[in-house]
């Protein structure tokens, strides 16, 4: 016990426990999970977070929170990428100006804290929606940086010494915070601070300045982080770490530390940290779906902490026998991890000798992964009956999975995890093309068909593109169709999905662009967010209406914002405001029939997922010859190749006259 | 006036936004307007009520967003088994109850933290709830769902009344009745609170538990707008619910605050973005605007208590 405390302080042989107990598990379950080389790209995916973690562990030890992480990347990504591809400064330059802002931040932060005395999570919480909404208003939330020069992508890319280039940063921040809390009399005052703010200044501690440096270090680790984020995804957006602040803090929690303060370990962060990773990495690998993640997640947090907690009341109350029955559940734990380790590795190398001949001979079913942009979306639940369809036709595997919400870095961990796997071919609607092209091309390398559906990445990343519609088609389609119904003259308004989001931001050029060129007559007066979320759309429409009455035509061009946008101007009573749009049929038709919604543009989403899968099928069976002009794609008959492009048709404009006859 | 110190700024931004519209953007004022910005904001005031609570029990619940998903569609899962309206709106506030009562009870008796608690819950049931639908929206409801069958009038008239006693009832228990009071008792201080005889344990539980209650209760209110059900509904909904809160006055380290502020909060948060639409501000600038309307309304605060009580020069010893 006396050994187990001193190498473990703070309990952290608990998150060892269960970190090992995953391993096992998905050694036994995931293929080539127990290589060198997936090891070295989950320690490549860990690092941004991993900085953001390390820099929230003093905060949660002295009892105080950071949520603005998060927000402060998406803001440092901006500048970062504004100075470097814009104003043309060195990468150096920017990075030393970059790294000013993130500090600046953090004071700011440290000083509401700390000398007005603002709890840290109101501090934060307002910092958190500044930081985002500053980098979204410097870029319209639109622009995205890319095109970095080579020799800074190599420090998220590339390989020095066969491990990835951007460890040494995350082991430099390791090493410095590590002194900082373990070896320092400052970080002593930390833990003092932390468990009782008042006890550490009468001992003497400057207790303001400590905490302020913490916040100060905190703003300073997260520019760091979207520096490496750049880096690692060759783009530079504000939607940069979106959600991080949670994740950090997870593992930061995991790791054993006490959101009460005054306890918590650089040691257990770092094992906190890969925990959550190597959960991650391990379902990817396994083909499971990716919800998984959060509801093991959450019940690997709670168990973790009630067994924490399990053990302090224990020894409280009676301390000689707590301590014979965790020597009996460390026994047990590690004779369990043992077992499944053995268990686990025995299975692999079992799978190993049987997958090898199996894969030389014909009798091996392909695999195809395809990832969409965000799994729960109405538009790629649909593509996916498609999807499945094909895949049980022509008798292929089809893994599909993805990121839950719009998450570019979240696709190339993805998409890394099918390289390591293996699949026979990947198919990907992008969702950033600077960041995912590279992964790709690495898939390409190691002889792994790539597609691309619903959005492309860069020509040379991929084999076939299947273009459903363009995004100049789209943005056509629906200014001809706002012109026809305003009679070519009148005021209309955009109400797009998020701010930041990429597509959207696509149209709405082409739509901007159209109507400058052929009807001068229309006027857009305003664009406004939905966020994809159908009542945000829903109280937008109902403040346009009455902002500006003279709108005669709302365009929402994202799925939930269609049918908020037709529910408001059916309750407001509106009869000649019409509402068109890019949804899918099947959660507009109420509106449809109604006659207020008048037209939706829309490809066929099942024929999409359809196609997909065929096209991979017969990638993977050479069935493609270069330079063909047309394919045979099973149920939709002929379509025309066009370049490196499989052509859909064109998009299909749904009204009351057909709309019955679609069932996606 | 001593009594209402914490609420007294944001209702100065409030009155200085509002003289701001009636000067430059007097179209805010109309009937239809506020009428309709008062139904929308009714879910956010009811789940605020019950994080009043939550956080002036010294605790905090960032999983109502995740509890409003999981109970609009049930509500609207019973509502196609053939439930009638209220009988699904019970259903979905009982289901909210039991999401509330597991984190209270991980709270108040495996005594785990409560934002470790409830962030795990947020992802967990989120991710299961994605997994079971698949993101696929709740359709074809019966007719009598919308606006429980009656007319839109009717309907909304029902929803503010729920919402304005919900936030009288429990603003009014707060005060005085001995329950409201052990509320208070345990967010100042636990340990003085047991020993005065007040089961805090269950002050806790309960909290939550009635939470996630009236999180059902706010989410079968918006459904019943509405003619389908969304999957992914409420989400942000615990930050705006805490920051409302919050910037309504109450202490996010317990004990101090009250129901009034919390209203005061929701209407402030409620008003800036169609404030800021009719001030004809661009969108993209919003989120900025907003964030720093909400630290300057919390800053405010703070200074103007530096200033007056003189500071204490304690740093409290929870922050969280």
């Amino acid at each position: 016990m006396m050994d187990l405390k001193r190498w473990f302080p703070n309990g952290e042989w608990r998150v060892l426990l269960a970190l090992f107990v995953e391993i096992g598990i998905f050694a036994a379950i995931a293929r080539n999970f127990l290589t060198a080389a997936n090891f070295l790209e989950v320690i490549r995916l860990s690092v941004e977070l991993g900085l953001l973690a390390l820099a929230l562990t003093p905060v949660i030890i002295t009892g105080g929170i950071d949520l603005s992480v998060g927000s402060m990347m998406g803001l440092c990504a901006v500048v970062f990428g504004a100075l470097v591809i814009d104003w043309h400064w060195p990468i150096a330059a920017a990075a030393m100006v970059t790294v000013g802002i993130g500090c600046v931040g953090g004071a700011l932060n440290g000083v509401l804290i700390a000398e007005f005395k603002i709890p840290p999570l109101i501090v934060t919480l307002g910092s958190l929606s500044a930081f985002r909404g500053i980098a979204e208003g410097i870029t319209h939330g639109a622009v995205n940086y890319s095109g970095f020069p080579k020799s800074f992508l190599f420090l998220g890319q590339g390989y020095v010494l066969g491990m990835p280039a951007q460890l040494p940063i995350f082991l430099i921040a390791l090493a410095g915070y590590a002194v900082l809390l373990h070896r320092s009399v400052i970080g002593r005052g930390l833990y003092a601070i932390g468990f009782s703010g008042n006890g550490a200044r009468y001992a003497g501690i400057a207790v303001a300045r400590r905490i302020g440096l913490v916040y100060f270090l905190s703003g300073m680790a997260a520019s760091v982080a979207a520096i490496v984020y750049v880096a690692h995804l060759g783009q530079a957006k504000s939607d940069a770490g979106t959600g991080y602040e949670l994740d950090a803090i997870t593992a930061v929690v995991l790791g054993g530390a006490s959101v009460a303060g005054g306890r918590g370990t650089i040691l257990g962060t770092v094992m906190g940290l890969f925990a959550i990773s190597i959960l991650q990495n391990g379902l990817h690998l396994a083909a499971l779906p990716s919800e998984l993640t959060g509801i093991l997640t959450g019940a690997v947090l709670v168990l973790t902490i009630a067994m924490d907690r399990a053990r302090q009341r224990k020894s409280r109350e009676e301390q000689e026998s707590a301590m014979k029955n965790g020597q009996v559940a460390i026994l047990c734990g590690a004779i369990l991890t043992g077992a499944l380790i053995t268990a686990g590795a025995n299975v692999w190398l079992v799978r190993s000798l049987k997958t090898t001949p199996a894969t030389a001979s014909a009798g091996h079913t392909p695999v195809i992964a395809v990832i969409p942009k965000a799994k729960g979306d109405p538009y790629f639940v649909s593509c996916r009956i498609g999807a499945e369809e094909a895949a049980r036709e022509l008798g292929v595997e089809l893994i599909w999975d993805g990121p839950t919400g719009l998450d570019a870095a979240k696709q190339n961990e993805i998409v890394e995890s099918w390289i390591t796997r293996r699949v026979d071919a990947i198919a990907v609607a992008v969702e950033n093309q600077a960041g995912i092209s590279t992964v790709l091309r690495k898939a390409r390398g190691r002889g792994i068909h790539v597609l691309t559906w619903d959005a492309d990445a860069e020509p040379d990343a991929r084999e076939y593109f299947l273009n459903q519609a363009t995004p100049d088609g789209i943005g056509d389609a629906l200014t001809d169709e706002a012109a026809r119904l305003l009679g070519g003259k009148g005021e209309f308004a955009i109400i797009t999905g998020a701010l930041s989001a990429a597509n959207q931001n696509q149209w709405i050029a082409f739509i901007k662009k159209r109507a400058a060129e052929k009807y001068p007559g229309l006027k857009l007066v305003t664009i406004r967010p939905s966020d994809d979320d159908r009542d945000k759309a829903f109280l937008e429409t109902q403040t346009i209406l009455k902002v500006y009455p003279t709108v005669k035509l709302i365009m929402a061009i994202s799925a939930p914002a269609v049918p908020g946008a037709g529910e408001a101007i059916r309750q407001s009573g509106h009869k000649n405001v019409d509402v068109i749009g890019l949804s899918l049929p099947g959660i507009c038709k109420p509106y449809i029939h109604d006659g207020v919604v008048r037209t939706i543009f829309l490809w066929n989403t099942k024929n999409l997922g359809y196609l997909t899968v065929y096209a991979g099928t017969m990638l993977i069976q050479n069935k493609i010859p270069a330079g063909a002009t047309s394919i045979q794609a099973g149920r939709l008959g002929t379509l025309e190749v066009s370049g490196s492009q499989i052509i859909l048709g064109a998009p299909l404009l749904i009204d009351k006259r057909n709309i019955d006859k679609l069932d996606f | 006036m001593n009594r209402f110190r914490s609420e007294i700024s944001v209702a100065y931004a409030i009155t200085a936004l509002l003289i701001l519209l009636a000067f430059l953007a007097p179209g805010f004022f109309t009937r239809e307007n506020l009428s309709d910005l008062v139904l929308a904001n009714m879910p956010v005031l009811i789940v605020a009520l019950g994080m009043t609570l939550v956080i002036l029990t010294g605790h905090i619940d960032i999983s109502v967003g995740t509890m409003f998903a999981i109970c609009s569609v049930a509500a609207g899962e019973f509502a196609k088994l053939g439930l009638p309206a209220a009988g699904a709106g019970l259903a979905a506030c009982a289901i909210g109850a039991m999401l509330g009562a597991i984190n209270g009870a991980l709270v108040a008796y495996v005594r785990i933290p409560s934002i470790v608690v409830t962030l795990a819950a947020m992802v967990a049931f989120r991710d299961a709830l994605r997994w079971i639908t698949q993101g696929a929206w709740v359709q074809d409801l019966p007719g009598n769902f919308q606006w429980l069958g009656m007319t839109r009038t009717a309907s909304d008239t029902i929803t503010f009344s729920i919402a304005g006693a919900l936030a009288i009832a429990i603003g009014w228990g707060l005060r005085n009745l001995p329950a409201g009071r052990s509320v208070y008792a345990t967010g100042s201080n636990e340990n003085a609170a047991r020993l005065a005889g007040i089961d805090s344990a269950l002050v806790t539980f309960s909290v939550f538990t009635i939470t996630g209650a009236l999180t059902g209760c706010a989410a079968l209110l918006n459904s019943i707008r509405f003619n389908q059900i969304p999957s992914n509904a409420g989400i942000g909904m615990e930050m705006k619910a805490i920051t409302a809160v919050v910037v309504g006055g109450t202490a996010i380290t317990g004990g101090r605050g009250s129901i009034q502020g919390t209203v005061l909060g929701v209407i402030l948060l409620g008003i800036v973005s169609p404030a800021l639409t009719f001030l004809g501000f661009s969108a993209y600038w919003e989120r900025a605007i907003q964030g720093l309307i909400i630290l300057c309304a919390v800053g405010f605060g703070a200074v103007r208590s530096r200033l007056g009580s003189r500071l204490r020069g304690d740093f409290a010893e929870r922050t969280v």
